[in-house]
């Protein structure tokens, strides 16, 4: 089942709601919380290129109602602009746990350069330290470093 | 070190605690025509000021936390001075939220090396010259601006989206296109939406929805422009109303390390900040504003400076 509205487009696959595009005003949050079941939201957010300050508002306010209503929202596969904001506003991650994440890292060899997924709770030991986990580069097998900076990067997993 | 030769004398005075730095910052600013004098702290700058005419004061952030320093810039003011700038070094940066929350410091610098020639150089003659506008400014020769007239509120969606696909289209990483859709997308909405103001400074669109379609005529159309000279990717948005203010800007800026913001007014300048290298304001009030944003394009972002650069500039009446 797929819909869209304004820049974003949501795609429900079984228990898994994947949102792809651009949030902005347009997007609607809130209305997500009534595709919850057993008091759980599962979002995937790896198709989501762009959050603008008033996707961020939308963000914050279905945080708050998720809240209210007692729904967790589980974040799978965070996208880069989304965890950038997360890491900026506390605000945006009140009732969310994030699974898993994009972050970016170059290859040391070649210049490659490339959002790679990370699974939160496989690394948790190290990224509690904010030690980005080691990653090989598909194209020429040299290892990449990770390319931000972590301290501000992970902030968003911290309490 | 005081270097004055003759005094009552129109200069660019430098303070900063390393001699070294001191002589680059001289050499660098020796090319506005002005002379030129160091001091090492604020009490020799002070001592210094109150014989000179400065036009501008550029300021190591080391010394940013001393006491006396809004005594100085007050000074450095009253004596003429028309912007005290400030530089920053990588081993400062913890001082970025102290210089923001002062609220004086108009113009802020972040360098990865001893000082950013090309950065101070601009900022130093645009103070001097009163010559403000336009990005060609912070673009090398040959750099094409591609420009675009927003004149629907709806517009915003497709040029963000022509813009990321002509910097992807040029090689430029997602990264890079995705900040620059956050600073256009921003710096759009604030044109359309926030700037317009009637004789008695209400701002009649800053309540409308912004998924409202508005037509912009001539004087609400918005101007955009982007180029890229291989060092940054310009992006210069600009409306007719010149309503944006300097407390305004710095207050938001500030927000910039207000983590748990729910988001208010001026969170859009906060994100622009935090999504770009460098933010420049030209502000001629009541007639025109123009927010300049620059993406460095040339490293991986993992060797940039962890703090942006910002510009506040106030066009003096002629």
């Amino acid at each position: 089942m797929s819909e869209t509205r304004g820049r974003i487009t949501i795609d429900r696959q079984g228990d898994f709601i994947a949102l792809a595009g651009a949030i902005d005003e347009t997007a609607r949050l809130g209305e997500l919380l009534r595709l919850a079941h057993g008091g759980r939201l599962v979002l995937d957010l790896g198709g989501v290129t762009f959050i603008n300050s008033l996707g961020v508002r939308d963000w914050i306010h279905f945080q708050t109602a998720a809240q209210k209503s007692g729904i967790a929202i589980e974040l799978h596969r965070v996208s880069e602009p989304v965890v950038h904001q997360l890491s900026m506003i506390i605000a945006t991650r009140s009732a969310s746990r994030v699974a898993s994440f994009f972050a970016p890292y170059a290859c040391d060899g070649c210049g490659r350069e490339d959002s790679l997924l990370i699974d939160a709770v496989a690394h948790a030991a190290e990224l509690v330290h904010q030690r980005p986990p080691t990653m090989v580069c598909t194209e020429c097998g040299d290892p990449m470093s990770f390319n931000d900076f972590p301290e501000r990067y992970f902030s968003f997993l911290g309490p | 070190m005081l270097s004055s030769a003759g005094l009552a004398t129109a200069s660019i005075v430098i303070v900063h605690p390393d001699r070294k730095i001191q002589r680059t910052v001289q050499r660098v600013l020796g090319s506005t025509g002005y002379r030129i004098d160091a001091a090492d702290d604020l009490g020799q700058a002070q001592r210094l000021v109150s014989h000179l005419d400065p036009v501008l004061v550029v300021v190591d952030g080391s010394v940013m936390s001393a006491p006396s320093i809004d005594q100085f810039f007050a000074a450095a003011r009253a004596r003429g001075a028309e912007a005290c700038m400030t530089l920053l070094g990588p081993e400062q940066l913890a001082q970025t939220s102290r210089v923001l929350e002062l609220g004086a410091i108009t113009n802020l610098l972040v360098h990865p090396m001893p000082v950013l020639g090309e950065e101070l150089t601009i900022t130093a003659q645009k103070l001097i010259r009163n010559d403000l506008f336009g990005a060609e400014k912070y673009l090398l020769w040959g750099a094409d601006l591609h420009a675009i007239t927003v004149r629907r509120a709806s517009q915003r969606a497709a040029v963000v989206a022509e813009l990321a696909e002509h910097i992807r289209g040029r090689g430029q990483s997602a990264r890079v296109a995705s900040m620059a859709m956050l600073v256009t997308d921003e710096l759009i909405s604030n044109a359309v939406h926030n700037a317009p103001v009637n004789p008695d400074g209400l701002h009649y669109r800053a309540d409308l929805p912004r998924d409202a379609e508005v037509e912009l005529d001539d004087l609400h159309a918005v101007s955009v422009r982007w180029a890229c000279d291989g060092r940054y990717l310009a992006i210069e948005v600009g409306d007719q109303f010149g309503s944006l203010d300097r407390d305004t800007i710095l207050s938001a800026l500030c927000q910039h390390d207000v983590r748990d913001s729910g988001g208010g007014a001026g969170m859009g300048i906060a994100l622009t900040y935090r999504s770009c290298d460098h933010l420049v304001f030209n502000l001629a009030p009541g007639r025109r504003t123009e927010v300049v944003a620059l993406i460095d394009v040339r490293f991986p972002h993992s060797e940039r400076v962890a703090a942006s650069s910002f510009n506040v500039f106030v066009e003096r009446a002629q």
